[in-house]
């Protein structure tokens, strides 16, 4: 705490509160204007906002400062949380001791304080390059303190300052951690400033968060709801940046929208329900409509990659929203097999194997890590949404077998039938280890029908005809859904989320495989079957449009804050005494307590954990 | 160097395994015989699998597109030498390794009896008898209807069947050696073996054997894909020094294909599918070579493990284009063909000029006689033996 000595200005109007704190910050801001780089940063900087170079020493002393009363005005939890990212630029630049502070959350309740503070100075001083471009974010409750805190004199001014600041915690979640906002900004045509030596940083320090890690600190069928015990990298008192909080299961309603196109089309030219008078049209407006969707949904996705690479990776490293990275690609194949006749009768070949490309890759990928063991084999993540990684492989091979290829269709059944049995079974075995089945009934368990159905249809294009195979996949798919359809009323009470989209298209597709039936083995029942399928979907779709606009603009909650993606590396220190593992797998209950169990005696969340491990962790510990 | 913890032993392991390999290490020169005794097992069979099914693979590839039959016919002059050079050269390592492998039985029984008990070994000892089938089948001169052809293939599927009856029961009776505990990659070799004979047999024209036999390994191979990529126990059922056997994860697939051409005539639907499952299995490994680098490091009898699956993969390749002519399907096989001849070249001649690794004192399957403990009971020791 060298900095604390020093009392060159004191403030006025700083809080009471903190009178040790604002000389620290000041002390050391000071310290670092001096020194020639900073300077010559912080100058370049000012020069082409027009700022005077000595108030934005203060704007930046200022805006730590508001920082600092906002994060200590909450929780210990907040404060903790906003400094323990590790991958920040703005660590590289600090001394080691204080970087290590910022990853044991109880060690800053105590001496370490003004160090933090200090570390916070060198976040204002040195990072100015990082925040000053970042995207300006309202913050209305902290320009609220900042303006109680006194300094009304340049609180205009400082509104970007503070706004950039905050952005700093979503950096690293940048793409680069924020030098490509930097870069980008750069070739708008601001002035070049000199590469830090702190950019230079990173590292693998963002490397690819194991899949323990998702387990261990989330819950909950999507696993996005976190762990009372566990922390996660971003405020989560604040609305994150909007890209940040839109996730990859966005494309459910690509798929949702999509396979309705692809049931109106179906109705309408099907002989079987001619007796519907089904239009064309709907078709086409649906078609219309999912066209948009895509591109809309994949244009934000796309700025999402390029501005937030990290927090794709970390969507891509979770066991669940994995698998909704082939919905993209899924939702272009029913494009195009939705594709209005109007608009031409028989698409290109080269267009299918174009679809199928990134499908394969992905399957490479995730199949072969399926099969590699390791930590993501598939009896630890085996989970429902799964059935997402299997479909395409059906779909891909419907849709090429209606174009009239033959071996590429064969070759995507053949390894989607395969690795569908696989999952099948383990999913039915519903293995102790396995951690990211729900145990009661959620609507992601509808996926359990969407590959039995394609399947069928699938297997009736290659051969041509509607043969057993295809029916007995048909009734598979069938004894499914009415097995979940009886139990509908055990979906209750879940938390709406835009992956429910996704499970839409099995319930079309079901009734697609239905009409297909119906125009092969023509009677009432059938016929009857038919109607009520498409009725249901239909109307699950519309209710789930009506459930999506009232969460969109009534309550304005279509984005949460995606917490799945915003866990810590690594477990917070106190909790790790009372980390509640699954029932079942003892080694790591060993192994937990032989890695983690400290001697510390005091625990902030000693009344909120389960009690029986808890004794026996006490005990242990206490009789050391 | 890896170092692999030894497992917890729930029996004690028979001695004589570590006595007689410390006995032997010193005298090494001196007593070649007794040694090669010692340390030889029924993986050394890989060599002669390769080779019966490069020999198979030739044989095929060189003869003109006919039914799919293997019929006495009077190839040129080139063909048949050059066939007959590779099929001698197999049956006289067949031979040799036999003969070893047989005077083990006689003085080393409890050995033998060891390697059955070891969970990766145990499938091995179907081995010998799919690389007997094979030389059968790919011998230049002899035809499948001939009666000598017939007693010779009872002759070496009876042992299968015999096989087939002690492991697979024990895969759903046995309290310890049930499937959760000892699958591994390894035991796909099993169902090759139901399958080679099912093709066997489906050339000799007895209908009801061979599909009685696919049917057999079929269904074992389903349970065992299953398990096999749930993974249960994660990676230490096998040690990292045997990873090539997970090459056999694509040679089940591709020798099923073979079988249902044979059974039912022509390379149909079913054939073609397993045939892409075996070509995606295939990618998804030759992708992921990280998965290989631990085996690597030094030559072992292992790496031949990586030659018969990918001969395998050829054959059907050319099967298909038989079927399917283009110039994707063509491409294939003269790949996949390419890739075989060159793994094997590049295995005898490591083998020629590393005799002495082949013979190595620590290798996995001599070492770890104990089963592997169940999965959910322990912590995380592996299964593996030390190596240094």
């Amino acid at each position: 705490m060298e900095n604390s000595d020093e009392n060159q200005s004191p403030r006025e109007d700083s809080p009471e509160e903190l009178p040790s704190l604002i000389r620290a910050i000041t002390a050391h801001e000071v310290a670092g204007f001096d020194s020639p780089k900073d300077h010559d940063d912080t100058k370049v900087q000012l020069q082409s906002t027009g700022f005077h170079p000595l108030s934005a020493s203060i704007f930046g002393i200022e805006a730590a400062e508001a920082e600092d009363q906002t994060g200590l005005s909450k929780s210990q939890r907040t404060h903790s949380v906003s400094f323990s990212m590790p991958p920040s630029p703005i660590e590289a630049h600090i001394q080691n001791t204080k970087r290590v502070l910022f990853r044991d959350t109880e060690t800053i309740l105590g001496s370490s304080l003004p160090n933090s503070a200090a570390s916070y100075t060198n976040f204002g001083a040195q990072t100015k390059q990082a925040r000053f471009y970042s995207q300006p974010m309202p913050k209305g409750s902290v320009l609220n303190q900042a303006t109680t805190s006194g300094k009304s004199a340049n609180l205009p001014l400082r509104n970007p300052r503070i706004e950039k600041l905050r952005d700093n915690r979503y950096d690293s979640f940048k793409t680069w951690s924020g030098k490509l906002e930097r870069q980008i900004s750069n070739l708008r045509g601001k002035r070049q400033e000199p590469e830090q030596g702190s950019q230079a940083k990173q590292p693998a320090q963002m490397e690819s968060v194991p899949v323990d890690r998702y387990f261990d600190a989330l819950e909950g069928p999507e696993l996005d709801t976190l762990r009372a015990s566990e922390e996660i990298l971003l405020p989560d008192d604040k609305q994150w940046p909007f890209l940040l909080r839109f996730p990859i299961s966005s494309f459910g309603i690509c798929l949702g929208v999509s396979s309705q196109a692809i049931m109106w089309k179906t109705l309408a030219s099907s002989e079987s329900t001619k007796f519907l008078h089904v239009s064309p049209d709907v078709n086409l407006v649906l078609w219309l409509i999912s066209i948009a969707l895509v591109v809309i949904v994949a244009a934000v996705y796309a700025l999402k990659v390029i501005f937030y690479f990290e927090a794709v990776r970390r969507e891509y490293y979770h066991p669940i929203r994995v698998n909704f990275f082939f919905a993209p690609w899924i939702a272009l194949l029913f494009l195009a097999l939705g594709v209005p006749p109007s608009f031409s009768k028989t698409l290109h070949a080269s267009l299918w194997y174009i679809l199928m490309t990134p499908i394969f890759f992905l399957e490479l990928k995730i199949y072969g890590q399926w099969m590699s063991g390791g930590q993501r084999r598939l009896s630890k993540v085996a989970n429902p949404s799964n059935h997402l990684s299997i479909v395409g492989n059906f779909v891909g091979a419907l849709l090429g077998a209606s174009m009239g290829l033959k071996e590429g269709p064969v070759f995507f059944f053949a390894v989607g039938l395969a690795h569908y049995t696989v999952l099948f079974v383990t999913l039915y075995q519903r293995l102790p280890t396995n951690e990211t089945l729900p145990k009661e009934l959620h609507p992601v368990f509808f996926l359990f029908v969407a590959a039995p159905s394609v399947a069928s249809m699938a297997w009736a294009r290659i051969q041509g005809s509607f043969d057993y195979g295809s029916r007995i996949a048909y009734f598979i798919a069938l004894f499914l859904y009415f097995s979940l359809a009886v139990r509908v009323n055990f979906f209750r009470g879940f938390r709406f989320s835009l992956a429910w989209w996704a499970y839409t298209f099995p319930m079309t597709g079901a009734a697609i495989a239905t009409i297909r039936y119906s125009s092969v083995v023509t009677n009432l029942v059938t016929k009857i079957l038919t109607v009520v399928l498409c009725l249901v979907a239909t109307l699950t779709v519309t209710a789930l449009l009506v459930t999506t606009i009232i969460h969109a603009f009534i309550l304005r909650d279509l984005f949460p804050n995606d917490i799945g993606i915003a866990i810590s590396d690594r477990k917070p220190k106190t909790t790790r005494r009372w980390y509640h593992r699954r029932s079942g797998s003892s080694e790591s209950n060993v192994e937990n307590y032989l890695k983690y169990s400290n001697s510390n005696g005091k625990d902030i969340e000693a009344s909120v954990c389960p009690p029986s491990y808890n004794n026996q962790e006490l005990s242990a510990s206490s009789a050391k | 160097m890896e170092i692999q913890t030894s497992p917890p032993e729930h029996h004690p392991p028979p001695p004589i395994n570590q006595t007689v390999v410390s006995k032997f290490v010193p005298k090494r020169t001196k007593n070649l015989v007794p040694l090669i005794l010692t340390r030889i097992h029924a993986g050394y069979f890989r060599i002669t699998l390769s080779l019966g099914w490069q020999a198979l693979l030739w044989k095929i590839l060189l003869q003109p597109i006919q039914d799919s039959k293997i019929a006495i016919r009077a190839p040129e002059l080139f063909y048949s030498t050059i066939l007959t050079i590779i099929w001698s050269f197999s049956l006289v390592i067949l031979i040799v390794l036999s003969l070893l492998y047989s005077l083990k039985c006689i003085f080393r029984f409890s050995m033998i009896k060891a390697e059955f008990m070891h969970h990766v070994g145990v499938n091995y000892l179907f081995a010998p008898w799919i690389s007997w089938l094979l030389i059968l089948e790919s011998a230049p001169f002899v035809t499948p209807k001939h009666v000598s052809f017939v007693i010779l293939w009872w002759i070496f599927a009876i042992p299968v069947i015999i096989l087939d009856v002690k492991i697979y029961g024990q895969w759903f009776t046995k309290g310890k050696r049930f499937l959760t505990a000892v699958a591994n990659p390894a035991s796909q070799l099993s169902v090759v073996g139901n399958l080679v004979g099912a093709r066997a047999a489906a050339k000799m024209e007895w209908r009801e054997v061979s599909v009685f036999l696919f049917s057999l390994g079929m269904v074992h191979y389903l349970v065992l894909f299953v398990t096999l990529y749930q993974r249960l126990s994660g990676g230490d059922r096998l040690p990292a020094m045997l990873r090539p056997v997970f090459f056999l994860f694509f040679a089940a697939p591709s020798v099923a294909s073979l079988a249902w051409y044979s059974i039912s005539g022509s390379f149909d639907t079913p054939s073609k599918m397993l045939f892409f499952l075996s070509l995606f299995l295939f990618a998804s490994l030759i992708c992921r070579p990280a998965l290989f680098r631990k085996a690597m490091r030094r030559f072992n009898i292992a790496w031949w493990a990586y030659s018969y699956p990918i001969t395998l993969l050829a054959l059907a390749s050319a099967r298909y284009e038989e079927e399917v002519k283009g110039g994707v399907s063509h491409a294939i096989k003269l790949l996949l063909s390419g890739l075989s001849v060159l793994v094997l070249l590049a295995l005898l001649l490591l083998t020629a000029f590393n005799p002495k690794l082949l013979l190595p004192d620590n290798d996995p399957i001599l070492l770890t006689t104990a089963l592997p403990p169940p999965p959910h009971s322990s912590n995380s020791n592996s299964t593996t033996a030390p190596l240094c």
